[in-house]
Formats: C-alpha cells, sequence, structure tokens
C-alpha cells in the first residue's frame, strides 16, 4: 500500500463473497448524521481476520472511510464505535469497544477504548462497528438497534454532563438502550473532549469534539435478543473459565486492591511521577495523594467494568457530596503535574473533568503547561500559579465553557504554543499534540522511545514499554538496544490487546501472550491461527497506523519529544544523573525504524508492507 | 587467611559477590573481575566479567593492566578495588570516580594514613605506561604515580562529597581484611542498617510498612519484610533500578522499596 493510496488497503478482499467467522457480525453499520441514511459495509472474513477488531479495525476502517486530509471536525470525518471478536463471549475483561477517528489535538489517527455494557449491546445490533458521518442540523441523538437507525432531537440535553444526558435518554427510550454520549466540552469542540457510557470515558485525542462537530450528543444502542456465534462454544467456556481465575491471582493484585493510583506513591519513589510541567520527577507531597493513605479515607466503593472479574475501579468520596473514579493518571496529571497537593483538589477536579468530559490527562497537562507560562510571565493570569488548587478548578471550567483563558487551553498545549510563543513550546508537553502521560521519560528511557514513536502520540495504552523499565531487564536510565526491544515488544502485545480486545490489567496474566491468545481466536472463531500470525497481525496494526498518519501529513519531526527532555537532566534519589541526550534518541529511533522495516524517514520500505499485505 | 579472601563469606554473602555488587551499583560500565590464571572463583551476577592476570604474583600493577586491557574501548576510567573490603560503600565508589577529571589520571584517596591503590580510580588510557613498569620489572603502584598526574584525596576531600559524608563518614570503605582477626573484626560489626519500605498492595501485609532492619542483601531485606523476591515483587534501591536478585549486596542507609512487579497502566 502506497501512502497515498489507502483505498486499497484490503480492496481486494472486499470483493469476495463475505463468509462470516463466529465471533462477527460481517459488517459495519455507516450512519450519516444529517440524514439518518445508512448503509452496511461489508466486512470480509480476511479482512477481520487481518485487523482482528477494536483499534485495528478500526484502523482499516479509517483508511477506506476518512478522506485524505479532511479536517477532523468537518462532517466528512467519520468516527467510529468498533467491537471486536471476544466482544460478547464470556471471557473476562472483553466487554471493550474502541472509538476511533482522526483527532483533533493530533491531526493524526486516535483510537481510545473503554469498557461497557455499550460494548455487547453496540455489536449485538447486529454490526461489528457503527461508523457515524455527516453533521446534523441540530443537537441529536443517533438511536440504533436491530431494526435500524433514527436520528431524534436532543436540544434538551445539550449542555448536560454526559452521566446526565445518558441518564435522562435512557428515561426516554428505556432501560435496555445503552449510551455513549458527550458532555459540554465535546460540544465546544474542545480538543480533548471524550465520549463516556457509564461514567467511564474514551478518553484522549478529542473524539468527544469530533462526535459534537457532528452535534451529536450521544448514540444510543440496544441490543438484539440473538448472540453472535462462537465456533467452540465449549472450549470458549472453558478458556473463560481458566482465565477468570487467574484474574484472580497475583498477577492482577495491584488493580484489585487499591487500583492504579497504587503507581503513584512508587513512581514517586522512583523518580518517575512527572511533577510541576515535568520541572521534576518526584513530588514531596505525594504521600497525601497516595492510593495507600487516602483509600482508608475516601474509598466509597470499588467496582467492575461490565464482564471483568478483576475489579480495578476504586471510587472515592468527593467533598462537598459526590464520587469519583480514580486512577492513577487523572491523579497525576491534576496533582503533581500542576503542583497541586490538596487531596479535595485534586479529586474535584477530577470530578468536573468528568462532568465536562474532558481527558484528565491533556487538561493537566495543558494546565501546567499554562502555569508555567504564567509563572514565566508568558500568558497573562496571575491567578494560575503550580500548586494552588482553586486556580486549577478555575482553569478547568474556564476550558469546559471555552472563556478566557479557557479558550487558549481548549486546543490543547501545542497549539497553545505555538500562539503564546516566547519558547514556551520547549515545555509542551505533548508528542504529536496528545499531551504526556504520568511516566517521566528522562527516567524510564524504554518508555520514551515508546512516547515519541507511538501512532497516537504521547500514550501509555498502546506503547507500554515501562513494562521493561519496570524490571531488572534493562537500566532504565541508560537507553540503548535493549530499550528499542522493549518498545517494540510491548507496542506488538498492545496491538493484538487493544484489537482482540483484552484488558490489559491482564497481560502479566498471559505467561506466552501471542500463543495464548491465538487459543482463544480459534475458540471464538474457527481460525487456525498462530501466534506467529498473530504477531505479524501485531505488525501489520502498528504499521497501518504509521501509513494512515504518512497520508495525513506525519513527517519524521513528529517521533521526537519535547527540548525540556533532552535539555534538562533529572537527579534519581541515589544520586545518579538521568539524562535523555537528543543523540541517544535519535539512536534509539533509528533502531526502531531499522527493526520495524522502516527507511531513515521512518517511511515502510516495500519489504514490510509486501509480506504484511499492505502493498 | 587460610582460604582464598574472594571466597569469605560476609553477612550472606561472599566478599567476592558483594564488593562487585557494590561497584556494579556505583558505576555505569561494566565490572570486570581480575584472577589469577585459573583461580576458582565463587558465583558472580550475571554480567560481570572475568579475566586472568597474565602473569601470577607479580602485585597489584599486573592486575591492573588487565583490567584495564579488558575495558579498553568500552570505558574512559576504571574504579579498581581489592576484593577483601567488605565495608565498601557505593558512595565512596562514586565519590573516587567522579575526582576524575579531564586533569588527571588517577585519583588516589589517602585515607587513615595511607595511598589506597586499590580504592582508586585509573584512566583506562594508563595501560601502556602500566605495561612499560611491568616490563621493567617496576612493580610498585607507586612506580607509576610517579609518572602520570595524580589527584590525592585526604579524608577531608572525601567527606566534602555530602553522600559520601552522611553514608560512611568514618571511610570504612577502605578497611580490608589481611588477617583472621581482621575478619573477624569484620564479621562482629552488624550487617548493614537500611530501611525497607513496602508499596501499593504489599502495604497491605501484616507489620510495619517502613521499619529499619539490618540486611546486607536484597533478599534478607525482602525476608525481613516477609516478602520473596520473583515475578510478582520487585525491589528499587534508593530509587534506582529495578532488582529481583536476592544476592544483591546493600550498604549502610540505603532505602529499600518493594514494589508490585507490575508497577505502571
Amino acid at each position: 500500500m502506497s501512502p497515498a493510496g489507502p483505498d486499497t488497503l484490503g480492496s481486494a478482499a472486499l470483493r469476495e463473497a463475505p463468509l462470516i467467522p463466529g465471533g462477527y457480525q460481517g459488517g459495519a453499520l455507516v450512519v450519516d448524521a444529517a440524514t439518518g441514511a445508512c448503509e452496511r459495509l461489508g466486512l470480509p472474513e480476511q479482512v477481520l481476520r487481518d485487523y482482528l477488531g477494536g483499534v485495528g479495525l478500526a484502523t482499516w476502517l479509517m483508511h477506506r472511510l476518512a478522506p485524505p486530509g479532511v479536517d477532523p471536525l468537518a462532517p466528512a470525518a467519520p468516527l467510529a464505535f468498533v467491537f471486536s471478536p471476544l466482544v460478547g463471549t464470556p471471557l473476562t475483561t472483553s466487554a471493550k469497544f474502541a472509538v476511533v477517528a482522526k483527532s483533533p489535538l493530533t491531526g493524526m489517527l486516535n483510537d481510545a477504548l473503554a469498557s461497557s455494557h455499550f460494548a455487547i449491546a453496540g455489536k449485538l445490533t447486529g454490526h461489528d462497528a457503527i461508523v457515524v458521518r455527516g453533521a446534523a442540523a441540530e443537537p441529536s441523538v443517533l438511536v440504533i438497534d436491530a431494526g435500524g437507525v433514527r436520528i431524534e432531537p436532543a436540544g434538551e440535553l445539550w449542555g448536560l454532563p454526559a452521566a446526565e444526558a445518558e441518564a435522562r435518554l435512557r428515561e426516554r427510550l428505556g432501560p435496555a438502550w445503552r449510551i455513549a454520549a458527550i458532555g459540554p466540552a465535546g460540544e465546544r469542540l474542545v480538543r480533548y473532549a471524550t465520549i463516556s457510557h457509564d461514567g467511564r470515558h474514551a478518553g484522549r485525542g478529542g473524539l468527544g469534539a469530533v462526535l459534537g462537530a457532528k452535534r451529536v450528543k450521544a448514540v444510543a444502542v440496544r441490543a438484539s435478543s440473538g448472540r453472535v456465534p462462537l465456533a467452540d462454544p465449549a472450549a470458549v467456556q472453558a478458556a473463560a473459565r481458566d482465565l477468570r481465575s487467574r484474574s484472580f491471582g497475583p498477577a492482577t493484585a495491584k488493580y484489585r486492591e487499591l487500583g492504579t493510583l497504587a503507581n503513584l506513591l512508587a513512581f514517586n519513589e522512583l523518580s518517575t511521577l512527572p511533577t510541576r510541567n515535568f520541572t521534576a520527577a518526584s513530588f514531596a507531597a505525594a504521600p497525601q495523594l497516595a492510593a495507600e493513605n487516602l483509600a482508608e479515607l475516601r474509598l466509597r466503593a470499588r467496582s467492575s467494568c461490565a464482564s471483568c472479574t478483576i475489579g480495578c475501579e476504586h471510587i472515592y468520596d468527593v467533598k462537598g457530596g459526590g464520587s469519583v473514579r480514580v486512577e492513577y493518571e487523572n491523579v497525576f496529571a491534576l496533582g503533581p503535574l500542576c503542583g497541586v497537593s490538596d487531596p479535595d483538589d485534586v479529586l474535584a477536579a477530577s470530578a468536573r473533568c468528568d462532568e465536562l468530559g474532558l481527558d484528565t490527562i491533556s487538561t493537566g497537562g495543558t494546565i501546567a503547561w499554562a502555569m508555567e507560562c504564567a509563572e514565566r510571565g508568558l500568558v497573562d493570569a496571575p491567578w494560575l500559579r503550580f500548586g494552588d488548587g482553586e486556580a486549577l478548578l478555575r482553569a478547568i471550567g474556564e476550558i469546559g465553557s471555552r472563556t478566557g483563558l479557557g479558550d487558549l487551553l481548549a486546543d490543547g498545549s501545542r497549539r497553545a504554543a505555538e500562539r503564546v510563543g516566547g519558547g514556551s513550546a520547549a515545555f509542551a508537553p505533548h508528542v504529536k499534540g496528545l499531551e504526556l502521560p504520568g511516566y517521566e521519560p528522562r527516567t524510564l528511557q524504554a518508555m520514551a522511545l515508546g512516547l515519541a514513536v507511538n501512532a497516537r502520540g504521547a500514550d501509555h495504552n498502546r506503547s507500554g514499554a515501562y513494562e521493561a523499565d519496570f524490571s531488572d531487564e534493562l537500566d532504565r536510565l541508560a537507553g540503548g538496544e535493549a530499550h528499542v526491544h522493549a518498545a517494540i515488544a510491548t507496542e506488538d502485545r498492545a496491538a493484538v490487546m487493544d484489537s482482540l480486545i483484552l484488558c490489559k490489567f491482564l497481560r502479566r496474566a498471559f505467561a506466552e501472550p501471542f500463543a495464548e491468545w491465538a487459543v482463544l481466536l480459534r475458540a471464538v472463531t474457527g481460525w487456525d491461527v498462530t501466534a506467529a500470525e498473530l504477531e505479524r497481525t501485531a505488525r501489520r496494526i502498528v504499521l497501518a497506523k504509521r501509513l494512515f498518519n504518512l497520508r495525513e501529513g506525519w513527517t519524521r519531526a513528529d517521533d521526537w519529544l519535547p527540548q525540556r527532555f533532552l535539555e534538562e537532566p533529572l537527579e534519581v534519589a541515589s544520586g545518579r544523573t538521568a539524562a535523555l541526550s537528543p543523540e541517544r534518541l535519535r539512536a534509539m529511533i533509528g533502531r526502531y525504524y531499522e527493526a520495524r522495516g522502516l527507511d531513515d524517514d521512518g517511511v515502510p520500505r516495500p519489504e514490510p508492507l509486501q509480506e504484511l499485505g499492505l502493498a | 587467611m587460610g582460604s582464598p579472601k574472594a571466597a569469605l563469606e560476609w553477612h550472606g554473602s561472599t566478599l567476592l559477590r558483594r564488593v562487585t555488587g557494590i561497584v556494579d551499583r556505583a558505576v555505569d560500565g561494566p565490572v570486570v573481575v581480575v584472577r589469577a590464571p585459573g583461580q576458582e572463583l565463587p558465583p558472580l551476577a550475571a554480567g560481570v566479567e572475568v579475566v586472568d592476570d597474565a602473569r601470577e604474583g607479580r602485585g597489584p600493577l599486573q592486575g591492573l593492566a588487565a583490567g584495564l586491557a579488558a575495558l579498553e574501548g568500552r570505558a574512559g576510567a576504571a574504579y579498581v578495588s581489592s576484593t577483601d573490603v567488605p565495608l565498601v560503600h557505593p558512595a565512596f565508589v562514586r565519590a573516587v570516580a567522579a575526582a576524575l577529571d579531564g586533569d588527571v589520571d588517577v585519583a588516589l584517596p589517602m585515607v587513615h594514613g595511607y595511598p589506597q591503590p586499590l580504592a582508586a580510580t585509573y584512566r583506562v588510557a594508563l595501560r601502556p605506561l602500566v605495561d612499560e613498569l611491568l616490563a621493567a620489572d617496576r612493580l610498585r603502584p607507586a612506580f607509576l604515580f610517579e609518572r602520570c598526574r595524580v589527584r590525592r584525596l585526604d579524608e577531608a576531600a572525601l567527606l566534602a562529597d555530602r553522600r559520601l559524608a552522611a553514608a560512611d563518614p568514618e571511610l570504612l570503605s577502605v578497611i580490608n581484611v589481611n588477617e583472621p582477626a581482621d575478619l573477624e573484626a569484620a564479621r562482629a560489626r552488624p550487617a548493614p542498617a537500611v530501611t525497607v519500605v513496602r508499596f501499593g498492595a504489599l502495604r497491605r501485609l501484616p507489620g510495619p510498612a517502613r521499619a529499619t532492619v539490618q540486611a546486607a542483601t536484597l533478599g534478607a531485606a525482602a525476608t525481613t519484610a516477609g516478602l520473596e523476591l520473583g515475578e510478582h515483587v520487585v525491589a528499587a534501591i534508593n530509587g534506582d533500578r529495578i532488582a529481583r536478585d536476592p544476592e544483591l549486596p546493600l550498604a549502610a542507609g540505603d532505602k529499600v522499596a518493594l514494589l508490585a512487579a507490575d508497577a505502571g497502566g
């Protein structure tokens, strides 16, 4: 496949007669939000086998359906809810879906996952994906079940938090309906607005703004009474029992007992906790925000996603009423990254982001950048200071309403830095426009590479190279060959997990992941798929994402880290210096390109494209 | 001593395992052990290299030549240690290594009234000069120091390093064991006092989450916390590298963080 020829991606397969393997519905529903007209795009078996579902299938769909160079907020830009072969099976953590579009934040391919009954109901409408194109004339909801699609006006829902809109719409439609909705931030086209269902967000990259631009407040789906056939139901049941028992073991204990917030104090100890816009990697007040301490005081409940036996969700009380789901990423981004140490302020900020429908990582990253700008006198906002919880809440409110400074910050740190200037781009904490998650690249140098080269931008879910950094396999302060291999291996594993889809919190429950995933997929689909085939699938998906980005204007300069990380060393507690020089990063990227079959400019060479069916 | 010094035991480790482990914690480059030709060594950590003296019984310069030769092209300088210093501290190694700058070829501690050539840093490029001295049977380190630029580090200079001053104020790092009585005295000292802290879900186990204990190895420290290092539990010493090798030596003042192995996510 040439970078300029997306329609060639699998076009030959499309001409084949459709065969529907177990676990699939065999097609995608493509809806025009302007008219309600819809069509079914057949998904031939070879396409499904090559791209699986979730993020992989979504990548194929975006190549085919997104016009080259399309403005992500234009009516022509497609947004897809994509399910997977495992959705609806009894396999633990499989009730997940991917939401995918060209990101208004990065201008590149963006996918975000969420877990809920929306996945099961969406797939049981009879489709492997639901794609929305066009834009409604007025605020609307899309209502989809096995009987078809209709567009209903939703003026009374416009302006509501997603959770409230979801509740009201369910009252209107009935309890069998599952609803994914946007909050006020999506309506106002904040470039890092989320789409959420049941309080869980498809969070990164501004997918809520894409739906908001289509004036679609929500998408409601209802399951038919049918089931998706499985090739070997007994084998699926046996695998589900085995996986369930493993999900109770030590491999998932951390998530079950304290949730991902358990990372915070450990990261602080390891100098990997980004603090005050990445000017430090440890935070003196970290214990105040740590799960080890907060859980005893604040934990209201533990909960699970649909079809999940891990139970990672930890719901904390918010001062003044209400509650909020707490994760490491929202506490890191709204706490240490902004220098805020009062847990009341951090939890309130997190709850406010949920109400508005804002990605907490990009919100915290952009505000932290603005705090540094304010302290340097680059923006006129003397009220905005590191450590000031009230200022944090004010900034979040202004972003959600696009008022005052919020109108600038609603476009993310990259665009804001371009407008503010004054050297602020050097410390704008993003890659490809996506704000960094809570993993300090200087002290996690495998992760540094993963952050730099990943298609989505600075991301910890599509590149989990931190796994190697947090092991004894390599020296996390001395990036080199081992770090490159770790970054590739974790990116490949993520590509398959995000396409099957299985929760990454299960990752340590798999001793031989590709082989074990092949067993699951065989039982569901009947395919004679092997570990080797899935390893090729992973590479295909990774390269297909890169090809999409190339088509949309990616250049090698986009695979890079902000200047701050390359010029300002950190000292870890042992006294060692953590420095990531441009030369070291360039060398790791060069080796990554070589190992991935890319040329010096990061463009795929013909050989891997031929091998993986992308030519 | 009645047995090879390398194999002598100190609080659960051989001296060789301990000294190589401490040096490895303090430097970024490879760790090389120089032995007499064919000498049997106790077990070493993965990655530690072993080279042979070209000739046996010719003193420290002969070993220095072999060690520097092994490092050529891979390191600019080498911290050189004898194997019989159970109290050597990473902060001492770092301080002496850091004292070698572009102006000198050797950083030589002068501690307890003596020069300490086997607790010093040497520029790898000195190897031809060392070979020349060996060829001339000038086998004492003092002959080398006459021919190159030496920075002598007295106790005050060493203790100006705040981390070293805190970790080893008496500069016990250079105390070696030459006689059985020395070994007995070293063994009479307690294992290093270290702080052990459990993080995350490990904190919910019985017992205090943070305790000061005496432990000479990572495994011993984990045991005091009721944990075993392995697939699900790892450790970080002083917030640095992640480890799960129970033989990894600890030094006074270390902080051992015990963590779930699945940090991140």
